[in-house]
């Protein structure tokens, strides 16, 4: 066995734009968009797989990368600063017989094979880092050693009406996948692919290149890879995952994945499967003499002088006299002035609220999530 | 920086304290996420100073557990980094270390092979954010062999025994110690640590060594103030020493002033950094009602909350009443459960329907693990 050998390793795809999050990605890439109060969304995906015993990683990155890049650093925070593996940020190169940017999910792991055969691994976990969700992912690895796959889907099901936005599966008795089609008109299931993988590699290398030599392809995962391997008559099986799992793809679901957090109900965070991040150096938050703080979630750092009702607030936020924070998520190092109203919003990093300004409406009153794009600095008595 | 850091990390008064029994001096919580120790890393790292020394005495495992390799203050280096040296180590001399000055003595060849020519030591049981750096310009523009660090407090005759009092003259010169005063008014109060020229340091610890002294202040400062020069260098921010349960409750009520709260972590000289935990934001519940405190990272708060000092991972439960309290980490509270001026160590459990009642001048302290 080569000193270095990993039996899995993971491939995590950092790349996307995540367009449907409008301002909140005009300057980083998806995955590093803040979470939860402390949290990058990315640090799910990498702490799941830590946490899972999967020690190295590839970051695909493409998009926006600076912000992402200098997050993860040397991987440290999540234990992944190793001698052999560990996390290694992959950007597309220039060179060799595929060098070029990454034209799909597919292509991007295409281009890296160099680097996942230095690990010479008997399988590969593809990840997404735009999901929210605790996962185990040895059990899925597990179930698809004991079937002998070819590929393993993970899935969860869906309400019925929302099946048409996502890769809808068709599985036998026995978990094998019969059917897959990417956001069907008319679903024949509830069964939808979360978008992580485990293939044996020897079995993906073959098909990625048969994929590359197809100019029609868009070189994606779900799109081509999947039906690819369906068609040729693979072993594909779905790896049924019960618990909370949100895409945080858009600003309402980033919202409500936020709120889900402050409830506690449907997703909870225990110290039994830490989510790591890059921890601020902060002292404690303080809650002054005549704050209001209900039914939120505050990191450390934060000084809270005014009302905080149903919201997240990051660290080193300051919410001074009088401000009233409600139903909203406030990001590390925002400033609300003096009486200043914030209602149904997300305000981005290093945002100045002035005094007495009032930034988006009533949650009550229905309608869209106000946006504060980083470093802006509102002063006036309305801003929508 | 050409200055080596030393960290005495069981000394002064609360060494031998409740709060200090399963643990060392250095590593007692304070501040709702740090221990002692945090403040002295975290003081020479930002002065610059990466080669430093830690001296434990007894019951150092949770202290060699929260500096593991000094990562969390960037003291995780090739050159330099964090050493902890603890007694017992060398073979002409067995047991604890009698005394600073026995601890020196036993380290002599690791500060000789130091390449610095500056050593900085440093006390444990006082909380202050200081940068090295202007004491050290301080100690070369004087040309002094020896600097101590003092601030101008005003004492009482109860407490001021503890402190060790400099006399300077108008150009800072140190010309008497106190080592037991019993006194009160405005003094020169020692912060616990002295700049030396790391040869004079040597020759000091040789000399006190030969004439069998035993005491480090008296034998290394007070009975050369005539011969060397030994200069005072004025620290101006928050500071405060911390040598009984008393004043460790009334340091950490310190915390919930603006001004000593911004003095300590919001220095420009730089933050205090800690072992981070990854523990998750602090939660709070639709019934929760806090006003005053400072609350650490990972608890979770659904009582009422008044004027006191969260630590880690605290759980308050529904209807409970926690007022001018010091909770340490993994402190559980019950329902219904009626806390005032309490001092929990780690790991205490109130249980529900209880009433633990002491005062801001005799707070109740609460031993580790206790379930009440």
């Amino acid at each position: 066995m080569k000193l270095n050998k990993k039996d899995c390793i993971v491939m995590l795809l950092a790349g996307g734009q995540g367009s449907r999050l409008g301002a909140l990605t005009d300057g980083t890439a998806k995955p590093s968009v803040p979470f939860g109060g402390k949290y990058r969304i990315i640090d799910f995906a990498l702490s799941n797989s830590v946490n899972s015993g999967l020690d190295t990683i590839g970051v695909l990155t493409q998009y926006q990368p600076l912000v992402l890049n200098s997050y993860l650093g040397d991987g440290s925070s999540w234990d992944l600063d190793r001698m052999y593996g560990g996390i290694q940020i992959l950007p597309p190169y220039q060179g060799g017989e595929n060098g070029g940017w990454y034209s799909g999910t597919a292509n991007s792991v295409y281009q890296n094979v160099n680097y996942v055969n230095n690990y010479d691994p008997d399988y590969v976990l593809i990840l997404s880092g735009d999901h929210i969700y605790t996962m185990d992912y040895s059990i899925m690895l597990e179930q698809h050693r004991k079937t002998n796959a070819d590929c393993t889907v993970s899935v969860i099901n869906v309400p019925a009406e929302e099946a048409s936005r996502f890769g809808i599966l068709s599985a036998d008795n026995k978990g094998r996948i019969t059917a897959f089609e990417e956001k069907p008109k008319n679903p024949k299931s509830t069964l939808a692919s979360m978008g992580i993988y485990i293939f044996t590699w020897h079995v993906l290398e073959k098909f990625l290149a048969m994929d590359d030599k197809n100019p029609d392809s868009s070189h994606d995962f779900g799109k081509n890879i999947i039906p690819l391997m369906l068609e040729a008559g693979a072993g594909l099986y779905a790896h049924e995952f019960e618990g909370y799992w949100k895409d945080v793809g858009t600003i309402e679901s980033l919202w409500q994945a936020n709120m889900d957090l402050v409830e506690g109900k449907d997703l909870q965070l225990s110290s039994s499967w830490p989510i790591y991040s890059r921890n601020p150096e902060k002292p404690p938050h303080y809650i002054g003499c005549d704050a209001l703080v209900k039914n939120s979630i505050i990191a450390d750092g934060a000084v809270i002088l005014g009302h905080v009702e149903n919201s997240v607030i990051f660290s080193s936020v300051n919410i001074n006299e009088n401000a009233c924070v409600r139903d909203s998520i406030v990001m590390s190092d925002v400033i609300i002035e003096k009486n200043a109203i914030v209602e149904y919003s997300i305000i981005d990093e290093r945002v100045t609220i002035g005094p007495y300004t009032h930034v988006g409406h009533p949650r009550s009153q229905g309608g869209m999530i106000t946006v504060i794009p980083r470093e802006q600095i509102l002063n006036g008595k309305e801003t929508e | 920086m050409d200055m080596l850091g030393i960290i005495f990390s069981d000394v002064g008064m609360l060494y031998k304290s409740d709060l200090a029994m399963s643990r060392s001096t250095a590593s007692i919580p304070f501040g709702g996420r740090y221990r002692l120790v945090d403040f002295h890393l975290s003081n020479m790292v930002n002065s610059g100073i990466h080669d430093i020394f830690i001296l434990p005495q007894t019951n150092f495992f949770s202290l060699a557990k929260h500096i593991a390799t000094g990562k969390d203050w960037n003291l995780s280096r090739k050159q330099g980094g964090i050493s902890i040296f603890p007694p017992y180590s060398l073979e002409e001399n067995v047991g604890l270390y009698k005394s600073r000055l026995d601890a020196l003595k036993r380290i002599l060849n690791f500060i000789t092979n130091s390449k610095a020519n500056f050593v900085i030591l440093s006390d444990s049981d006082t909380i202050y954010n200081i940068d090295f750096g202007k004491a050290l310009e301080f100690h070369q523009a004087k040309g002094a062999d020896i600097t101590s660090i003092y601030t101008v407090r005003n004492l009482d005759e109860s407490s001021s025994v503890h402190e060790t009092i400099y006399y300077v003259d108008p150009d800072k010169r140190i010309h008497d110690i106190m080592l037991f005063p019993v006194l009160e008014g405005l003094h020169n109060v020692s912060v616990g640590a002295w700049i030396f020229d790391r040869d004079i340091l040597i020759s000091t610890i040789n000399d006190a060594i030969s004439h069998n002294y035993i005491e480090f202040k008296h034998a290394v400062m007070a009975l050369n103030l005539k011969k060397l020069k030994v200069y005072g260098f004025e620290h101006t921010g928050y500071f405060t020493h911390i040598n009984s349960i008393q004043s460790y409750y009334d340091s950490n009520m310190h915390l919930l002033k603006k001004d000593c709260l911004r003095d300590l972590f919001y220095s420009e000289n730089g933050p205090i950094y800690t072992k981070t935990k990854d523990s998750t934001p602090t939660r709070y519940c639709i019934d929760s009602f806090v006003k005053n405190s400072l609350v650490a990272s990972g608890c979770s708060i659904c009582g009422t909350v008044e004027n006191s000092v969260i630590f880690r991972n605290v759980k308050i439960g529904k209807n409970a009443l926690v007022k001018n309290c010091i909770l340490m980490p993994h402190t559980v509270v019950g329902e219904n459960t009626r806390l005032s001026s309490v001092v929990t160590d780690m790991n205490v459990r109130i249980l529900d329907d209880r009433t633990l009642l002491g005062t801001p001048n005799c707070p109740f302290y609460i031993k580790k693990n206790m379930i009440v």
